[in-house]
Parts: structure tokens; sequence; C-alpha cells
């Protein structure tokens, strides 16, 4: 990255920030004592984390049956959560490892908290396939090793043992891409601390002391983990849609799948993105880092990915009446037009509809309509999970086993529940590290700060 | 610097042999063919005319992303880009003759313009409203018509305009980030419709519906090999100092990255039609695996093997020696996957023609003539020049269709500054570094 920046780019980083603002503004938030909103937001998270403990309690004691499922549609609500917990995961990989690649100086903005988001909205997913496995005290059954349950063994043609595979990879270089931008800035937090808190940060940032070699590795390991990273993102939406699209099943198998799940993927995980950003920094005072720039760069991913859902969904109606094939077409005629029309409705006014507002600069830029919308949109993503699921289900092979679903308040209450296990994650990491990542917006100050480039520059500076 | 391309007598020369060996190659292979159909060479001729068209359409869909995407570094060679998309033209120039034979039956690429074909078939018939002949030509002519006329054409006039005066307000360079914006999701589906009615319904029963996005990506890794193909010819004759190792580094990893993309669809199209094997959908891949195996395995060593292993290090994508072999292999890579997708369709589309007229000419013998005709027609056994393997003949007519890209090509560049001058990016490009 050179210092000639084009006059059409505007700048990233507002206030005329030199390195020792950006120090301070960014590790204040670990310093100070919680404001009153964060205190009630963490109050409400820890209110539905233990509604969330008091379900699963439930579920394990009475068992699955206390779930609304029956013998057609054997994944409803469980399964739609876990997709959608685990899409939205996909964002913070995004913007860790293909935004990086493609050198986009916005993501230094927000890449830590989608990172962050990542792990939590991975660990949430992880819950739904645990527990619907019913005896979760097995869960250990699913990853191979020599066992004593003779001829019963895993089956490794089934996608949904790629999952186990495909998640607890993604997890586990998810967190260590994260935990290892923390590093160098939780040393920076160490060298402003005193006492224990130096010792536990000490701890943290593995003694860093900021050599040339400390970076040296520190970039080296970072440029491998993004490596490892970029296929990452799309392996696992793409084997979660292998779970349906590897069946026989009219509406679940079709060779769209795994890019259309990807693109959906990532269009939810940003709304997310979106959601948690516009409200962190306000309470976080982190304007001048996350700025309206930044929320427009996110909207246009928003617009773009929500416009590649919509040419999905209209290729599978398109080839279900073009296959000639009477079953996909029945699949999608009920689809739209069958019991469960409303979520369709829901899914197709919500994902590809609504972004299409951001097709004005206005909407882009504004606050109120970014944070509407990407609300929207993840109900929206919920939606188009419920529609490919549930409705599918509905309606099978057998017109005898015809069936509709309706969830019991134990699944709404885990779902309601994961929420909350999600933002007490989220707002417990925004009070112990920096939200924003330190040492890469220190990087981009030269080229994407607003005494720099753009109006307000001061004009020697600018090449 | 040298920022004005001549188009010397001595490229004419060579580009006019390079099609005069094609129109050759077309036809012998008209006339050598011993079917009554002439398939060989109306199949090389979608094969060549789609993929080219291909490669101006996703360089047109390309240019007007990374105005939307305030992408700075390609700025060094926009303007090979910006004549690769005005070929779009010349591609719908090249596609009247195969509207012509559908309307006038002088071709049988298509199964379902066999109006018989079509009257016996309940696949057919259900699709007829889309596979039919109006839909085929009215796509085709206005919707390319309208990537040329309204965007490949326009960007380019804006583009040039920018050249003649600088202007600080940047307001030619914003009409066309709006024009951007327009395209993109025009382009993303009418492409979609395109290739299941140029390509995909060459296969008339089979349908996928990941088809399109995995032609789309084809055309997309074929068209950098190009790129990076026509960069470094031009940078040897003197051309074009401002494009350097950095941007070839950054094209090749562009071409490693989306070789790998396109390797990700292939395999996602084909794991999950070979896991839920469905009949109506495996016959796609049984037949090529069986009848065409160099083609089905050839497809995956050219685009996938070869570039993934010889791009992997990062010198390779800086050295000019590999970065030519890579762009041969992974360009010729990509034509032979459109041969893969074309060529055993309108085979089997030759086959059902063939057993049709045998039982509509001797229907009292169906079944004693339906034998013989078999064993003519039968599926192709061993390597079939033309068929199971492109032959001499296919090598031939790819030269005369590049020689004619080029040509056109190199008579856009002539018509403009090498550089865009004035582009907001200019200074970006110019001062790009990867390492």
């Amino acid at each position: 990255m050179g210092h000639y920046v084009s006059p059409l780019r505007i700048p990233l980083i507002e206030g005329n920030k030199t390195y020792h603002d950006i120090t301070n503004d960014i590790c204040a938030p670990t310093e100070r004592t919680p404001s009153a909103l964060w205190v009630l937001g963490f109050a409400i998270s820890v209110a539905f984390l233990a509604l969330y403990v008091f379900i699963i309690t439930w579920t394990i004691w009475k068992g699955i049956g206390s779930w609304n499922l029956n013998r057609t549609i054997g994944w409803g609500w469980d399964i739609t959560n876990f997709v959608w917990w685990v899409g939205i995961g996909h964002a913070g990989t995004l913007i860790s490892a293909i935004l990086l690649l493609f050198r986009q100086r916005w993501r230094t903005g927000v890449n830590r908290a989608a990172e962050a988001m990542t792990i939590f909205a991975v660990i949430c997913a992880g819950q739904f396939p645990i527990f619907h496995m019913g005896r979760v005290w097995l869960a250990f059954f699913v990853f191979p090793y020599p066992n004593t349950r003779g001829p019963l063994w895993l089956n490794f043609n089934s996608p949904l043992m790629w999952d186990v595979f495909a998640l607890s990879t993604y997890f586990t270089v998810s967190l260590l891409f994260w935990y290892t931008g923390l590093v160098p800035d939780f040393a920076t937090v160490r060298d402003r601390a005193k006492g224990l808190r130096w010792k536990i940060y000490n701890f943290l940032s593995f003694g860093w002391t900021g050599s040339a070699k400390h970076w040296q590795r520190w970039e080296s390991l970072s440029l491998i983990l993004a490596g490892l990273s970029t296929p990452l993102v799309l392996s696992v939406h793409t084997i979660v849609s292998f779970d349906f699209a590897t069946s026989v099943i009219p509406g679940w198998h079709t060779t769209i799948f795994p890019p259309y799940f990807v693109a959906g993927a990532i269009f939810s995980g940003f709304a997310m993105v979106l959601t948690l950003m516009i409200i962190a920094r306000k309470v976080l005072n982190l304007e001048q880092y996350i700025t309206i720039e930044h929320i427009e760069s996110m909207n246009k991913v928003i617009l773009l990915t929500g416009s590649i859902v919509g040419v999905a969904y209209l290729t599978e109606l398109f080839v279900a009446w073009y296959s000639g094939y009477i079953y996909e077409q029945f699949a999608f005629y009920n689809r739209v037009l069958g019991p469960y029309w409303w979520s369709y409705v829901g899914m197709m006014t919500c994902n590809v509809i609504s972004p299409q507002f951001f097709w004005s600069k206005k909407i882009r830029r504004s606050i109120a309509w970014t944070f509407g919308l990407s609300i929207v949109v993840n109900i929206g993503m919920w939606f188009e999970r419920f529609v490919i699921i549930a409705t599918t289900l509905a309606r099978d092979y057998l017109p005898s086993s015809w069936s509709y679903y309706t969830p019991s308040w134990v699944e709404v209450g885990m779902f309601l529940g994961s929420i909350g296990l999600f933002f007490t994650c989220f707002l417990i990491f925004t009070r112990v590290a920096p939200v924003v990542a330190i040492a890469e917006i220190k990087s981009i100050l030269k080229v994407a700060g607003d005494q720099y480039i753009g109006p307000k520059a001061k004009k020697h500076d600018n090449h | 610097m040298n920022n004005q391309f001549v188009f010397e007598k001595k490229q004419k020369t060579t580009l006019g042999i390079f099609m005069l060996v094609g129109v050759v190659c077309m036809i012998l292979s008209y006339l050598m063919d011993d079917g009554t159909l002439h398939m060989r060479f109306w199949s090389n001729y979608l094969t060549n005319t789609v993929y080219f068209l291909g490669i101006a359409f996703i360089i047109t869909f390309v240019l007007h992303a990374k105005v939307l995407m305030y992408s700075g570094w390609h700025v060094a060679f926009q303007r090979v880009w910006e004549a690769f998309s005005l070929f779009l033209i010349v591609g719908i120039i090249l596609m009247i003759p195969i509207i012509a034979g559908i309307w006038g039956h002088f071709h049988h690429l298509y199964h379902w313009a066999d109006k018989a074909a079509v009257a016996s078939d309940v696949v057919l018939k259900g699709k007829s409203s889309f596979l039919n002949p109006v839909w085929y030509t009215a796509g085709t002519l206005i919707i390319v018509g309208v990537w040329y006329f309204f965007f490949a054409k326009r960007f380019r006039n804006l583009s040039v305009q920018e050249d003649k005066e600088f202007d600080p307000n940047y307001t030619l360079h914003k009409k066309i980030k709006v024009n951007a914006g327009v395209f993109l999701p025009i382009a993303a589906f009418t492409s979609a419709a395109l290739i299941w009615l140029w390509i995909m319904s060459v296969d008339a029963h089979w349908y996928s519906t990941l088809y399109a996005w995995y032609a789309t990506a084809s055309w997309w890794v074929g068209s950098l090999a190009l790129t990076i193909l026509t960069l470094i010819y031009l940078k040897s004759k003197g051309y074009l100092d401002i494009v350097t190792t950095e941007h070839l580094h950054d094209l090749g990893k562009y071409m490693f990255a989306f070789t790998i993309f396109w390797t990700y669809l292939w395999f996602s199209q084909y794991m999950l039609i070979w896991y839920a094997n469905i009949g109506e959908e495996t016959t796609y891949f049984h037949v090529r695996m069986r009848k065409f195996p160099v083609l089905f395995y050839g497809n995956l060593v050219l685009n996938f093997v070869l570039p993934f292993i010889i791009l992997m290090r990062n010198d390779t994508k800086r050295k000019y020696g590999t970065l030519i072999l890579t762009s041969i292999i992974v360009f010729v890579g990509h034509w032979f996957d459109f041969f893969q997708m074309v060529r055993p369709g309108t085979w089997l589309s030759e086959i059902e023609h063939a057993n049709h007229a045998a039982h509509a000419t001797h229907a009292s013998h169906a079944a004693e003539h339906a034998a013989p005709v078999l064993s003519k027609w039968g599926y192709p056994e061993g390597f079939v020049n033309g068929v199971s393997i492109p032959g001499l003949l296919e090598i031939g007519i790819l030269l005369g269709f590049v020689g004619l890209f080029f040509w056109f090509v190199f008579m856009q560049l002539e018509k403009a500054s090498l550089v865009p001058k004035n582009n907001p990016y200019l200074e970006e490009t110019e001062h790009h570094h990867v390492m």
C-alpha cells in the first residue's frame, strides 16, 4: 500500500487522530466503569441466558418430546436456528480473511468485533444440533475414535458428520485468528495498566514486547491464518447446505445451494454486524473509527449479497418449472402458495425487497434506516431457513403424512435464550478487549485519516 | 512512455493467417463430418462463439463492478478490458447464423428446436414456452444488444471522453458509476437466462440450478488468462510500462483464486448430483465420465490441477514464463470446458435425430432399423476426433476465433490511449504494490 490515495476515497478515521488518540479512545471502554446502558443491556442478556439454561435443563429432563417436532417434520426451529446462527458467523470470517485479501481498508474498523461475533454465533449455532441429539450425554459419539460400540461407527457418508468437522475447524481457526489479532492489543492495554490488571493482560498478551521479531512472527501467523480462513468462509456454509442438498427431497436437492447458502450467510452476517456496531459505536464512543463510511460499505455488501440471494431464489423457482419434474414443481408451488406461504412472503420481502432500499445513498448513510433494515434482514434470513426446512418437510412424497408444525414454548424459549447467550458473550467482550483492532487501525491512519485525505486534509501532507 | 497502440501490418498478417486457418478448418469440419447434420461444424461454432462472447460479457461485468467497488489497481490495463468488452458486438453477429439455423432448421444443435421431437416428448413440451425460437432470438439479440449499446459501449465512450479534459469533479466517472449500478443486476439476471438458452438447453432434458454460475465462472477465469497473455504481449512490444509485475501478480492471484472458485462450483454441482443419484440428473455426468473421459477428466486437470499447483507459489505469479504457461493452459482449459459442456449434448442430439429419422421412415421395421442406426451413431468408442477429444480441426477453429478476437481488440486499442489519462485512480495504479 503506497501513500498515493485517489481523490475519490473518503477518510475512514475522523477527528484528526494521532496514534496516541487512537490508543486512548479504543482502550477507554475497558478502563472505565461500565455505563448504565451497558449494565442494563447486560442484565437483560443475562436474564435471557438464564432462560436458556432453564430451557436446556427442561429439554434434557423431559426429552425432545417437549419440542413440537413430529414424524413428518423432524427438523423445525432447532435446525433453522442452527443454520441462522452459523450464517451470522460468516461476516466475521469474510471481513478478516477475504476483505484482507482484497485489501479493503474499511475492514479494520469492524473486523475485531465481527470476528468476536463469529465466535459467539458459532457457539450459539452448536447448541442446537447438540441438544437435538436428545441424549446429549452421548454427544461425544460424534467424534471418530476407537470405541467399544462394535460395528456402530460414524457414518462418514453423512453431511451431518461433515458438519461436525467443518464447524469445529471453523471455530478453532476463527478463534485463533481473533486471538492472534488481540495479542498486540492486549499488550497495549497492559502497558496502560497496573497491579493485577497488568498481570492479567500481560498473561493474555503472552508477554508481548512489540519487538520487530514479534511483529514479524505475528504478521506471518496472521497471513497463514488468513489463508486457512479463506476456504473456510466457503466451506462451512457449503457443508451446511449439503445437509439439505445431498438429499433427494425436492426443494432441498438443488445444485445452487452451496454458493447460495454462502451468499446468504454473508448477507445475514453483515446484517448482524451492523446491528451490533451501530449500537457499539454509539455506546463506546467509537463513531470516529466506525464511521458512516464503514456503515455505507457494509450496506453495499448487504445489497450485493441480498441481490445474489434474490437471483438464487428466482433461479430455483425458474428451474423448478423448467425441470419438468412434477415433484420439484410441486415443492416450489407449495413453498410459495402452500400452508406456509406467509413465511415465503416474509423471506422474499425481508431478503430481496428490503435491501433494495440501499440503492439510495441517503438510506445507505442513514443510521436509523440501516439499523431498521439490518433487523429486517436478520428476520428475513431466519425465515429463509424456516422456509427451506419446515415448508419442505411439511409436504413430503406421501400426502398421508403431510403435516403442519408450530413450535412449542420450549423451542421458542431456546431460540430467545440463545440470543441471550450471544449478547452476554458480546457485552463481556466489549468490556475486556479493544473492540476495534488498535494495531490495524493505526496501520491505515496515514492513508485513511481525515487529516491526510479528503476535504479536511492538510494540503501539504497530501501527495 | 508509449501509450498509443499501433496495429502493425505484421500483426494483421499473423492474425489474418489465424483467421484463414480457422475458416479452412471450419469448412473442413463441415465437409468431413460423415453425418448429415454437420454437427461437428455447428458444435464448434457454438462453443467458440459462446466462449468469446462470454469473455466479452464477463469483462463488461467486471469493469462495471470495479467502478462500484472503488477499485484502483486495475486502471493500468482498463483500456485492454474496454477493448475486450466491445467484442460483444461481434458476438451478436456471430450468433446470427445459429439463430437463423433454429428458424431455418439447417442445424440441429438444439433438440428442442425440432418440432416433431417436441411433440412426442412430454418434458420438452413442458419447456417449450421457454425453449423456443422466439425466446432464443429475442433473448440473444435484445439482451446482448442492451449489454453492448447501453453499457459496454457507453462505458467506453465515457472513459475515452474522460481523457480529453481533466475534471476535478470527475463527473464522467460518476456517470459511469451510476451506469454500473444499473448494469450489475441486469447482467446477473440476463446472463443466466442466456446461458440456459445457449448451452444448458443443448442437453435439453437436463437441468441444474448452479449451471449458469458455473459457466460464468468459467468465462471469468478464461478471460483472466487472456488478459494476462494480452498484457505480457503488449509489454513485449514496448507498450504499457504502467503495468508492472505488481499488476500481473494480482492478476495471477485472481486467476489462482478463481480457479479454486471454479473448482468449488464444479464440485458442488457434480457432488450433489452424484450423491442424490437421481437418474434425470446423473445422466449428464454419466455420459461424460463413461463416454467422454478425456473431456471429463481433462477439464479438471487443465482447469484445476495444473493452475492450482503452478500458481500456488508466490514467484510463479510474478514471472512471465510461468504466467504465460499457466495462462495458456487456463485459457485453452476453459475453452475445453465449454467444448465439454456442448459437445456431448450435441452428439446425443445427433443420435436422437438419427433414431427419430429411422423410426419415422421405417416405422414398420423400427426394431430392425434401430440397431444398425445405433451401431453407426452409437456412443463414441475410444478417442474420436472432434467428439470425445478435440481434434486438429477444433484447434484450428479456436485459432481462427483467437485471430478474430484480437483483430477486433487491436482495432479498438488503436482508437484510444492505452492509459486512461484522467482516471481518478490513475495515480494509485501507477504506484501499485503487492509486496
